[in-house]
């Protein structure tokens, strides 16, 4: 019987993919994979994209399989591509990528906390505060603290009616807006913030945003 | 069975005993049977604005604790019949001596005597703002047209959404001076109540009165021709459920055309 091919090399524009079994065992794939790798003449700098197919890897076996492709000095991965996840990464993706939205003023001294984009509907006033791990949008004046992107999210912004933010908080960057600041304006109104290429918050008004953060508009399609 | 109101504000020293005192004594001369209840324990002074200050006997702590009866703590203010009477604070203890469920039972105890009942909340958010509001139906966020008391508001408002057991807080605006408004050097109204957006119950002029009439220990609202005592009137009218419109508070002009136009009328 002859022995099935567990790993399939094909080379592409981009580099070699490396599609791996995912049917076999875990300690049979990486036995074949050092095995392979070291095998085959490979010459010159090669980048490599790891398919894992229906495989579930976790962190560890990740690295491992990592490290055995690149024992070889002619490799380099860039890339690992999975077909499933877990049901606790599943969830927290939903969370992450959901809106919640609230109805109301946020008075001082009360926290919101949004996993995802957070809409608030009315006022945050002074002290009080709102956190999201994605974009925040305010229906209203934002005259408080507002941190989007809490959990390391430097592409998320803060949009608002009319921004009058003590603070802003985008990702781990903090921005006091004091008078000397250059960016804002006499009429905070419709006003947008979010993390310049040069690292530090910069305020815009909210009809730039669509070139600023072309991904933000999930709406496909349209004339 | 009445209904229990608090009396609060956050920020000291912004007038809350004046006003429980004022409104009290409004609600009283409308010939509504009122009980005002001091909650500052440790720090009372209802009873030295409403001077009754030498007729206090047995007090709040007194009564929670069981030493005598609610009625025997009343301390009866005999400008007004049978109509405004006061639990006085204790001020030898600090706030920790009672806690919310305590004072429920009480406030539960004296709404059934009483039409009213107003407590006056200490400045804070601590002890002593929990006890104070723990038995109320009803408050009255007191504020002044400076930023420091609007901010303690928000905090306060804030704080008091959060209980369900008790109505969406009304809002007095204390300590309006025209004049200051009109530069726009304070506050003003509006942008007050769209900051804070809760209904407004009434505003109260700045006027040297309250404090003389304080300190004689006879509330400002008793001498009916007086600006801060026509708000006082005002809120308590709204309080009893009738429309009453803002009253101006605008000084009457007293410029140039104005007063050739008064000698042509004569």
């Amino acid at each position: 019987m002859t022995k099935k091919q567990l790993i399939f090399i094909k080379g592409t524009k981009e580099g070699l993919v490396l599609r791996l079994d995912d049917q076999c065992s875990y300690a049979e794939l990486l036995d074949e994979l050092a095995k392979k790798v070291s095998d085959e003449g490979f010459e010159g700098q090669a980048e490599v994209l790891l398919h894992l197919g229906y495989r579930y890897c976790n962190d560890e076996q990740t690295k491992e399989i990592i490290s055995c492709v690149q024992q070889t000095e002619h490799l380099r991965v860039t890339k690992i591509q999975s077909d499933v996840m877990t049901v606790e990464d599943c969830n927290r993706r939903l969370l992450e990528n959901q809106s919640e939205t609230y109805v109301g003023i946020v008075r001082s001294g009360q926290v919101i906390t949004a996993l995802g984009d957070l809409v608030v509907v009315g006022d945050v006033n002074p002290n009080g505060r709102v956190v999201a791990g994605g974009n925040i949008f305010v229906l209203g004046r934002l005259k408080g603290i507002a941190h989007a992107g809490s959990t390391g999210n430097r592409d998320a912004v803060i949009a608002a009616s009319w921004l009058e933010a003590t603070h802003l908080i985008i990702d781990s960057v903090v921005e006091t807006m004091t008078d000397e600041l250059t960016v804002l304006s006499e009429q905070p109104e419709m006003e947008c913030a979010y993390l310049h290429t040069n690292g530090s918050i910069a305020i815009d008004r909210l009809q730039d945003l669509r070139l600023l953060r072309p991904n933000l508009s999930t709406f496909k399609g349209g004339s | 069975m009445g209904e229990a109101i608090v009396i609060t504000s956050g920020k000291g020293g912004v007038g809350k005993t004046t006003t429980t005192a004022n409104l009290g004594t409004a609600l009283a001369l409308q010939g509504k049977k009122v009980c005002l209840m001091d909650t500052d324990i440790g720090l009372r002074n209802l009873d030295v604005v409403l001077g009754l200050e030498n007729r206090i006997i047995y007090d709040l702590v007194d009564v929670i604790e069981g030493r005598c009866k609610v009625h025997q703590a009343l301390v009866k203010d005999k400008r007004f019949e049978d109509k405004l009477y006061l639990l006085p604070a204790a001020q030898t203890v600090d706030k920790n001596a009672v806690n919310p469920e305590q004072m429920k039972e009480l406030v539960l105890e004296l709404k059934r005597e009483y039409d009213y009942v107003l407590i006056d909340c200490p400045a804070g958010i601590e002890q002593g703002y929990k006890n104070a509001i723990a038995g109320a139906d009803k408050a009255i966020v007191v504020t002044t047209p400076e930023i420091s008391a609007v901010r303690d508001a928000d905090r306060i408002i804030g704080l008091l959404e959060q209980e369900e057991t008790i109505d969406p807080p009304k809002l007095i605006i204390n300590r309006i001076r025209q004049h200051l408004m009109n530069k726009g050097d304070a506050l003003d109204i509006n942008e007050i109540t769209t900051h804070l957006s809760i209904d407004l119950l009434g505003i109260i002029a700045d006027d040297e009165s309250v404090i003389t009439s304080s300190n004689k220990g006879e509330p400002v609202v008793m001498n009916p021709a007086n600006r801060a005592a026509l708000g006082y009137r005002n809120i308590a009218r709204r309080i009893l459920g009738e429309s009453v419109p803002l009253m101006s508070m605008e000084t009457p002009k007293t410029g140039v055309f104005s007063k050739i136009k008064s000698i042509f009328s004569k």
